[in-house]
């Protein structure tokens, strides 16, 4: 008997009958189907005697309501990108699959209440997992971001998955040398076809900070605790994901955040100084280097590993504490010698720190001045995720003298000459969210 | 009475709560944590408008109220998949075998491989807006003394948040008891009557307690009833806890409904709840299949016949019983109680060679609760244990632990040696004094004398026949 995916079906199987519809995760060894009841059950094939076609589906035509996309007066106009993660997705109840739902009508159905504060372009991208991200996607981001810029509109926002966000939100800010439109990258914990998805919180927040603020740099929003009380807007170079799965995942290091947007009374409040003067043009440079990596130091690290950046253009290292690698002792002396070696043929080296919180100062003990002397450079307190996107982008639109001299240098914020005391975890009541 | 054929339809749905870690963390499965509560937060539960075609009824009265809720809980028994902060992790394996072995008691198929769903719940009372449930198996029956009752479907699913109060624009939940395993049991609608729903309820009770894996006390096991007569839609009642109530519950149902037919009214499809009077009320529309899609953060599991072989079905509490009652030579009901806690049973018997079994059975099962339902005093079992020891050394009576636990009851304090048997030399010269005291008194009277002296001390039915004899001689 021929049965195919949506079909509605009579199974006679071993001690009981089941009836409902084949599901998409069916495989060649088992059948699911979903019952009347609601609840997915699987079934061996081989334990089926029987199975009966009780109603061919022809085709998907599940129709949902289309909600009508008005223009309001007076409201901004905001384009939202797409390009992928659980911000857009909906669950198709038919097959039970989670699907992503771009069209600008699709999103208002997704988000009903942000049409009350803007009106939406929306303009699909990709649908990629975050961690899929090449520099060519963050070239084609930033084209299309520059192409809705001089459409005129009041902000962007880019829907994105988090595990990258910070990466991406990183090479926007340096890919952009002027920008005079606020860049918001929005991503969701838990994806929105769930009630308690905070994709719906975190849309808004953006929304109400690009119509409420003169902002006008990249940055990104979620929730700042794991209440739906506050939406936290961070600086894009100096923002990390320290979580695996909570809604707060993402914090500031080394630095504040720019603003907190209550969803409540969907009032902004800045939390650092707004930069009110806008450049009169966009300035964009699109080009990174493919020949970058990093590379995290440990105990008994084997010195062959270096060798491997043979050719490399550019590495950052993520050292120990201050920024330190074994390079003193016995089997360790190797690794002095390939990075010397790594160094000399031409590649710029810079060290940041697992720390995570913190600067690198390689001047308090001698193996950070040995590693100075053959030439690696500081990061000073620069993200290991953010000095790596800052080099790439440097050595594809700078040439290597420049490209030393600016990777020292704070372009976009992403070096703090001044650390101050609450930027760091102690601030984080994890329960209340940052203070 | 009804006509035969009034087309009544009943069945039953039994939620028991399970003694095990939680279904999709490690988290202790405290039901009612004794902790202040450390952790706080705050949630919205959101739905899009394009669903609303689809949106399931009961799904969308909960949204429409658009309520935030607050949630508290305690590090010691949620941890951030209660906060809905992390995914599941792995169904708990020891919940799945219960749940297949209470299958395969009731006769039931189960699946060959188990997909849990996400059931749409959007009044809160689950932080991820829904909860999550498996059909484990289905096809069984039960026999009952009016014939066979169908099991429709074995469920393992996750319990909710307790809501601890709620105004017009918030609900406040508590934690603890999210997550906890939960099996559901549902008949078909071949119930006879109401008596025959309580009988019904009252055999998958001793089923699922014959596993030894389930949690007692109120609250645990929640009985719901579908009902729906001459064709009508379905009705479900919700919410009371204790089965005797299940008669007249339905009986109550039959008239509401019954009344508005008579008036012309439509019967709809509903959620109601039980009412302490045992009326009801309409809580929620009824939901729908529509609510339910796969929790795709948990792989499927096949259910193989390696697991299967794993289990090991139990001895059913109502056997059990039947040879308790013939070794101890105690009375049927007491036999099912001990039933449930054999083992303990069987070390106290050992452990106390001078007391009749029958009087450790009673001293376990109906002392502590004549002690809480008289003076509301709760005695534990160290406690009861302490007083069958003494019981066992001085040959001391069932008066005297009785006595013992209403003076601690009461607050005196108990020094259990002044509680040793009388000398009864002593007690019969004492009669012998009241009686040359007071020629007149009857039988009783001096009963009541002697006994407020040495009450605990010796049996009352000890006294009185040494009264009528000292009477008699």
């Amino acid at each position: 008997m021929s049965v195919k995916i949506g079909d509605f079906v009579d199974i006679a199987a071993d001690g009981s009958n089941y009836k409902g519809r084949i599901m998409p995760n069916s495989s060649k060894d088992v059948i699911f189907l979903k019952l009347e009841s609601g609840y997915n059950v699987g079934i061996n094939r081989n334990s089926i005697k029987s199975i009966k076609l009780a109603k061919e589906v022809k085709k998907n035509n599940i129709k949902t309501k289309k909600t009508a996309v008005e223009q309001k007066k007076g409201l901004p106009k905001i384009a939202i990108l797409h390009t992928g993660g659980t911000l857009a997705s909906k669950v198709d109840y038919e097959t039970g699959g989670v699907i992503s739902r771009f069209k600008p009508e699709e999103l208002l159905d997704l988000f009903p209440e942000i049409r009350e504060i803007a009106n939406i372009k929306s303009v699909f991208i990709s649908n990629m997992f975050s961690e899929e991200m090449r520099f060519e996607n963050y070239a084609k981001i930033a084209k299309a971001v520059l192409k809705e810029i001089n459409s005129g509109v009041k902000g962007i926002i880019i829907g994105h998955g988090t595990d990258t966000m910070h990466y991406t939100a990183a090479a926007l800010s340096f890919m952009f040398e002027h920008l005079n439109v606020p860049i918001l990258i929005v991503g969701a914990q838990r994806s929105s076809d769930r009630g308690s998805s905070d994709a719906a919180m975190n849309l808004v927040g953006a929304i109400e900070f690009i119509n409420k603020t003169e902002f006008h740099q990249v940055a990104i929003c979620m929730h700042e605790s794991e209440s739906d009380d506050n939406c936290i807007i961070l600086p894009a170079v100096k923002t990390r994901k320290m979580h695996t799965s909570r809604r707060d995942a993402f914090k500031p290091i080394n630095d504040n955040a720019i603003a907190r947007v209550n969803y409540k009374t969907r009032t902004v409040e800045i939390l650092k100084k707004i930069e009110k003067e806008k450049p009169k043009k966009n300035v964009l440079k699109i080009k990174f280097e493919e020949k970058v990596g990093i590379l995290k130091t440990y105990p008994n690290i084997n010195a062959n590993i270096i060798k491997c950046y043979k050719g490399y253009k550019g590495l950052i290292i993520e050292g120990t504490g201050m920024g330190h690698m074994p390079i003193s002792q016995g089997e360790n002396k190797k690794i002095f010698n390939e990075l010397k070696k790594l160094v000399k043929s031409g590649c710029i080296v810079v060290m940041t720190s697992q720390c995570i919180f913190g600067s690198v100062n390689m001047n308090v003990y001698s193996p950070g001045r040995n590693l100075l002397d053959i030439g690696i450079i500081s990061g000073e307190d620069m993200l290991t995720e953010t000095a790596y996107i800052k080099l790439a982008w440097l050595l594809g639109n700078y040439k290597k003298d420049i490209v030393k001299e600016l990777i020292k240098k704070d372009i976009r914020g992403e070096i703090k000459e001044r650390i101050l005391p609450d930027e760091y975890l102690s601030k984080y009541d994890f329960n209340k969210g940052t203070d | 009475m009804r006509p035969e054929n009034f087309g009544l339809k009943i069945g039953i749905e039994i939620h028991q709560q399970l003694e095990m870690h939680k279904l999709f963390c490690k988290c202790p499965s405290l039901v009612n944590d004794p902790n202040p509560a450390d952790v706080f937060f705050e949630r919205k539960l959101h739905i899009s408008s394009g669903e609303m075609g689809t949106m399931d009824a009961a799904a969308m009265y909960e949204i429409k109220k658009g309520k935030t809720f607050y949630y508290e809980g305690c590090s010691g028994s949620s941890c951030l998949i209660e906060a809905d902060d992390e995914p599941p992790h792995n169904a708990n394996i020891d919940a799945l075998k219960t749940a297949l072995e209470i299958a395969l008691l009731v006769n039931a198929k189960p699946v060959d491989v188990v997909q849990f769903m996400r059931k749409i719940v959007l009044d809160g009372s689950n932080t991820s807006g829904f909860q999550r449930t498996a059909l484990i198996a289905s096809n069984g029956f039960i026999e009952t003394s009016k014939g066979r009752v169908g099991i429709l479907s074995i469920c393992l699913e996750e319990e909710a948040a307790k809501k601890i109060n709620e105004n017009e624009k918030s609900v406040n939940y508590r934690l603890d008891r999210l997550g906890v395993p939960l099996i559901e049991i549902a008949t078909d609608a071949s119930i006879k009557d109401p008596e025959h729903a309580k009988e019904t309820a009252s055999i998958l009770g001793m089923i699922l307690r014959s596993s030894g894996k389930v949690k007692r006390g109120l609250g645990t096991i929640r009985q719901d009833i579908n009902l729906s007569i001459k064709g009508n839609p379905r009705v479900e009642i919700k919410g009371f806890q204790d089965m005797r109530s299940i008669p007249k519950i339905i009986e109550y149902e039959i008239s509401r409904q019954e009344e508005l037919l008579k008036k012309g009214e439509m019967l709809k499809a509903e959620v109601r709840k039980a009412e302490p009077n045992l009326t009801t009320s309409f809580q929620r529309p009824m939901p729908s299949a529509s609510r339910m899609y796969p929790e795709t953060d948990i792989v499927t599991i096949p259910i193989t016949n390696e697991l299967l072989k794993e289990i090991k079905l139990p001895e059913l509490l109502t056997n059990k019983a039947i040879k308790l009652e013939k070794e101890f030579a105690i009375s049927p009901q007491l036999a099912l109680e001990i039933a449930e806690d054999e083992t303990y049973f069987r070390l106290l018997v050992e452990r106390f060679k001078n007391i009749l079994p029958s009087l450790i059975a009673i001293s376990i099962v109906e002392v502590p609760k004549e002690i809480k339902t008289r003076f509301s005093y709760n005695a534990s079992n160290k406690e009861i244990e302490e007083l069958l020891g003494f019981l066992d050394k001085e040959r001391a009576t069932k008066e005297a632990m009785m006595k013992i636990l209403e003076d601690r009851a009461k607050g005196k304090f108990v020094n259990i040696e002044d509680y040793k048997p009388a000398d009864e030399n002593i007690i019969v010269k004492s009669i012998e004094k009241i009686i040359k005291d007071n020629k007149n008194l009857s039988a009783n009277a001096i009963m009541g004398i002697v006994m407020a002296k040495y009450r605990g001390k010796i049996e009352g039915k000890k006294v009185m026949e040494m009264i009528k004899s000292s009477l008699n001689s």
